[in-house]
């Protein structure tokens, strides 16, 4: 089986999180192996967390803001 | 529409078009649009694409409700035949029949803000809109650029669909031009949208060169003189004074020819990709039409006629204006008139206030603490948008399993309003205490689901929405299994963060129903007045002894309108007003609270202190003027005064300003320099009218106007024209050909600059030389910064909390600006703005308390040991440090949040090294838990 | 000399906007969030006016959505 990577993405509520849905909207077709988790801002996701991410085994952290 | 009656009780009569599609059931899933086989053109974008005959007018509409085109549709025009819609509309929401509907409206006030059009070159003939395809309009390029549009954001041409490389703009296409369009006016906007779009086109297509053919640069608003300097210096797009007649095509593949003559006199000829009409913005017909049954007088432009000390008030009694109906204007001068006409209403109507509103009401909430977790999930078909994709049923089932999980269920359509009683009634029946809702986003529907656990009689934050559509169906459409286990995830994710969710209560502060107004300029003073008569009591503090402000000096209106009567009026008034409490030669010298409950401390010059409790302030503390230091001679050579000076000489009868026959103006003394690179937006026209006043009193006067870019922007352009009538001579010269002024030999002046039309020096005797000067901030705007936190910008005017959307407020809540505080600009345009403060504040004033959102930074005692990193990085300064001493007597510090400043950022969460404060509904654990969840499988 | 009054008479605390666009949107969302009722009238399936076909807006560049 080819590798399936887990990616974490934080997304600003206002922005980039805004821009997932519209995504949606515009049905534009892409790798389901991204996991959104929303914040209020890209700003509160905290350094730790990511390397956490990290960790618990995510291949990939984006922070989106 | 129809209107009668009169102001403060209309009756107006409305018509409602159909819509054919059932609002209540349309889920805007777009089955509908897919299915429908009639094509055409799109409205939205500006005939570039193509839409259905049943449609949503763009991808985030509001409300986002699809429509039928009654023009187009097959069935409606031929009935029995097509119908594909109705077949295959899930939520039953096409309706054939609908009709139209008549509704009688009783009112008492209306707000005009009909808008415009764009006008359409093809009319013309002459640019060959319509006829060559490569020839497009602003609008149009908008949207190429845009990822919505119909080349998703590629900027291809029209004819063959190869990469653009090489676009010229056309500006003042039907403005500033009576003879082929008819409108003498100048749109105002055009100038700043046509770089815009040469910038944003560059970065869609890089390499692209890019030229913008203008006959004056009307870049006069706040930072736009900034922005043009970059897209000549940074951008690299290229500016060509001069204007162009017509386009010709060249070949088959649609190239063109544009012919011009340069500064220097000499015939050119370029050749082009694309040509783009920079069109300017006109009242539509049925507008016009509407104005004329309603009786609103219009100016020769067609706009709304209004006087410059009521900006937003037609010629009807009780009916105002705001936006483009009132003269061509930009985004956020359009939203401080729509703040300024709901002041205006809400004064005229100030003894009804409430009568006609109401509150929602909800059952006593549910205690939860000694409830054992009980999550309940719903699962969202929303018709097959979700279901058609994802196995729901395994999805459900698998829900079941998740710890916590007591209930599941699936809806065809969660947002459907019987689901919605339904789910209340769920929730009580299975005493629910934690519920997930996975279908849409929660960007739209968080608050729908919020108020059905309010009406179930839990706490509204015990809940969590799983995005299983717009981030899942309708991107993995094609991976339905893979798809199926995201909305697992995504569900076990919505799962893993309400659980340790506990209830949040939004912090109700209750509000001081009073203003305070910072300085009594002609700003200062209209917020004033109108908040007094809209029933709030207002201080009014000035620094000195005077009230008026800036305005004390000025003469007359751009229309014309006599200033200092205006002003004694309203001073009279203020001084008459039961509730304005005035306070001059007093400043601020201390200031705490927040929004609501401001207490704002006043020092008189005699040094007695007053404390003034507020819920809202407007900070209006004006601007000044620029004194030449020693520009072409000023304060050494006789003859020489700046515009202010030259009117006040004038105006008190001085024998040497009576008497000049020669009156050279410079523009731009002082503005649109360097250390000082913005426009002061009035002195074009202020020079104008001056000039126009000289050759009125005597004919044979010889004036000149030396100017960088003519701005007389909107339908003052009409006293440019005039100006250029009577014999007004306009030389234009540029920063680096600079005129210079000496003495004469033989007698007053001698002013000498290079004429770019005839490219020789000129040389004019001159009786006066008048220095058009800048519009300075005023130097306190720093001290009152500081004093409330406020932010000022690097010409040291106050910034505002959004430039487009948000003209009149301050990133800090409960506070506004007005004025030439904010940015230089005229006498009506101060008005504007400052019933906009108005309005604004009397949104927080008209409250006895307010509700703030729960989702707040809170701080974790334990973790907190006061090192006070979040404090610097917290944007809205809601962060303090305090000190406390325990009975042992230890000293500890720890910071404080002030709830009513927060805003839930969690920049703060982001930056603490010790766990010591987290955003409530957003903690560090939640994140985490989310993120646990995500990779668990 | 224009000005508005504080109307003597009693009136109806309502008002009608006509036109949906950002000026009208700003005009009625002050009033409704000061106390008066608001009717907001548009000619066309939805709000947002011209400003909506905006892809970008000067002088931040900021996404006119």
């Amino acid at each position: 089986m080819s590798f399936e990577p887990k990616i974490i993405a934080f997304c600003c509520n206002w922005c980039s999180y805004a821009a997932a849905d519209l995504a949606g909207i515009s049905r534009m077709e892409y790798p389901s192996n991204v996991r959104i988790v929303r914040v209020m801002c890209s700003g509160m996701v905290h350094p730790e967390t990511v390397l956490e991410s990290f960790e618990l085994g995510a291949d990939g952290v984006m922070v989106l803001g | 529409m129809d209107v009668k009656g009169s102001e403060g009780d209309f009756s107006v009569t409305v018509k409602e078009s159909p819509r054919y599609v059932d609002m209540d059931k349309c889920i805007a899933c777009g089955e509908c649009a897919i299915k429908c086989p009639k094509k055409v053109t799109d409205e939205y974008n500006a005939g570039t694409g193509k839409r259905k005959a049943i449609y949503v007018k763009y991808s985030q509409a509001v409300p986002l409700k699809y429509q039928i085109d009654p023009d187009n549709c097959i069935y409606l025009n031929k009935p029995g035949r097509c119908g594909a819609c109705e077949k295959v509309c899930p939520a039953g929401a096409i309706n054939f029949d609908d009709k139209e509907k008549i509704h009688e409206i009783n009112v008492g006030s209306i707000i005009m803000a009909p808008g415009f059009q764009a006008f359409n070159p093809s009319e013309a003939n002459i640019w060959g809109y319509g006829k060559y395809p490569n020839v497009i309009t602003t609008m149009q390029l908008e949207r190429y650029c845009s990822a919505t549009g119909p080349t998703e954001g590629h900027l291809i041409r029209p004819s063959d669909g190869k990469p653009a490389r090489k676009v010229a703009f056309l500006q003042c296409i039907g403005s500033r031009d009576e003879n082929k369009c008819g409108n003498g006016y100048c749109s105002s906007v055009c100038c700043m949208y046509a770089i815009k779009e040469a910038v944003i086109a560059k970065d869609h297509a890089p390499g692209l060169e890019t030229s913008i053919f203008f006959m004056d640069m009307r870049t006069h608003g706040k930072d736009f003189d900034r922005y043009y300097e970059k897209a000549k210096q940074d951008s690299g797009v290229r500016f060509i004074r001069s204007r162009i007649h017509g386009v010709e095509p060249v070949n088959a593949e649609g190239d063109l020819r544009v012919h011009y003559i340069n500064e220097d006199g000499r015939q050119i000829e370029e050749f082009y990709d694309m040509v783009v009409l920079s069109v300017g913005l006109e009242t539509p017909k049925e507008v016009v039409n509407l104005a004329d049954n309603l009786g609103i007088a219009m100016t020769s432009g067609n706009f709304a006629q209004t006087s410059n000390f009521l900006p937003v008030l037609t010629s009807k009694p009780g009916i105002f204006t705001c936006g483009a109906f009132a003269g061509p204007k930009d985004i956020p001068q359009s939203v401080m008139e729509g703040s300024a006409a709901a002041a205006g209403a809400a004064q005229l109507l100030s003894n009804s206030r409430g009568s006609l509103t109401q509150q929602q009401t909800f059952p006593q909430e549910r205690d939860i603490s000694n409830e054992e977790t009980a999550v309940g999930v719903f699962v969202c078909h929303c018709g097959s948008n979700i279901a058609g994709v994802v196995d729901v049923e395994n999805v459900a089932a698998y829900a079941e399993t998740l710890p916590g999980v007591v209930y599941v269920e699936r809806n065809l359509f969660s947002c459907s309003q019987d689901t919605q009683d339904q789910m209340a009634k769920r929730i009580r029946e299975k005493g629910l205490n934690r519920i997930v809702v996975a279908a849409c986003t929660p960007r739209t529907h968080e608050p729908l689901f919020r108020e059905t656990l309010k009406e179930a009689g839990i706490n509204e934050y015990l809940f969590e929405m799983a995005n299983i559509r717009n981030q899942n169906s309708w991107v993995h459409g094609a991976e339905p299994k893979k798809a199926t286990q995201k909305a697992k995830d995504l569900i076990r994710m919505a799962v893993a963060k309400v659980l340790p969710q506990k209830p949040l209560y939004q912090l109700s502060v209750d509000v001081n129903q009073t203003a305070l107004v910072i300085g009594g300029g002609l700003a200062g003073m209209t917020s004033a007045l109108n908040l007094a008569d809209q029933g709030y009591p207002v201080h009014l503090v000035e620094k000195t002894d005077q009230l008026c402000g800036f305005a004390k000096r000025l003469d007359r209106t751009w229309q014309g309108e006599d200033i200092q009567p205006q002003l004694a009026q309203l001073t009279q008034r203020i001084d008459e007003h039961h509730n304005i409490t005035l306070h001059m030669e007093a400043e601020v010298s201390a200031v705490e609270g927040f929004i609501g409950n401001f207490k704002t401390t006043v020092q008189k010059k005699d040094g007695a202190t007053v404390t003034i409790d507020h819920g809202a302030g407007v900070i209006a503390t004006g601007g000044k003027r620029y004194r030449p230091v020693t520009e072409y001679g000023y304060g050494k050579l006789k003859g020489v005064y700046t515009g202010i000076e030259f009117d006040v000489a004038r105006r008190v009868g001085d024998k040497n300003t009576k008497s000049v026959k020669s009156v050279v103006f410079i523009q731009c003394v002082g503005s649109r320099q360097t250390d000082r690179l913005y426009c002061s937006k009035v002195c074009c026209t202020h020079s104008i009218a001056t000039a126009i006043k000289l050759k009125r009193e005597d004919p044979s006067r010889q004036i000149y106007i030396l100017y960088r870019d003519i701005r007389s922007y909107g339908e003052r352009e009409a006293l440019y024209k005039k100006a250029r009538e009577m014999g007004v001579l306009f030389i234009n010269y540029e920063l680096y050909g600079a005129p210079e002024v000496k003495q004469d030999a033989e007698h007053g002046l001698r002013v000498k600059v290079m004429d770019h039309v005839l490219h020789r020096p000129v040389s004019i005797q001159a009786d006066a030389v008048v220095l058009a000067e800048a519009i300075l901030a005023n130097p306190d705007a720093k001290k009152i910064g500081t004093l409330f936190k406020l932010p000022v910008d690097g010409d040291g005017f106050f910034q505002e909390a959004h430039a487009k959307l948000r003209p009149v407020d301050f990133a800090t809540e409960g506070l506004f600006v007005a004025g030439l505080a904010h940015y230089p600009k005229p006498v009506e345009e101060s008005i504007s703005q400052a019933m906009a403060a108005a309005a604004r504040a009397a949104t927080v004033l008209s409250k006895q308390s307010i509700n703030l959102e729960a989702i707040k930074a809170e701080v974790v005692k334990e973790n907190c040991d006061g090192c006070a990193l979040c404090i610097d990085v917290c944007p809205y300064h809601a962060i303090s440090l305090t000190e406390s001493t325990n009975e042992e007597g230890i000293t500890s510090k720890r910071v404080t949040v002030n709830k009513a400043k927060c805003k839930g950022c969690g920049l703060c969460q982001g930056t603490c090294p010790k766990r010591g404060i987290n955003v409530a509904g957003f903690t560090l654990d939640q994140i985490r838990e989310q993120v646990v969840a995500a990779l668990e499988v | 000399m224009e000005e508005i009054t504080v109307s003597q008479n009693q009136t109806v605390g309502s008002v009608m906007v006509v036109g949906g666009g950002v000026a009208g949107m700003q005009s009625a969302l002050d009033l409704a969030n000061s106390g008066y009722f608001v009717y907001l009238l548009e000619n066309s399936g939805a709000i947002g006016g011209a400003m909506a076909q905006l892809d970008k807006t000067f002088p931040t560049n900021d996404c006119a959505m």
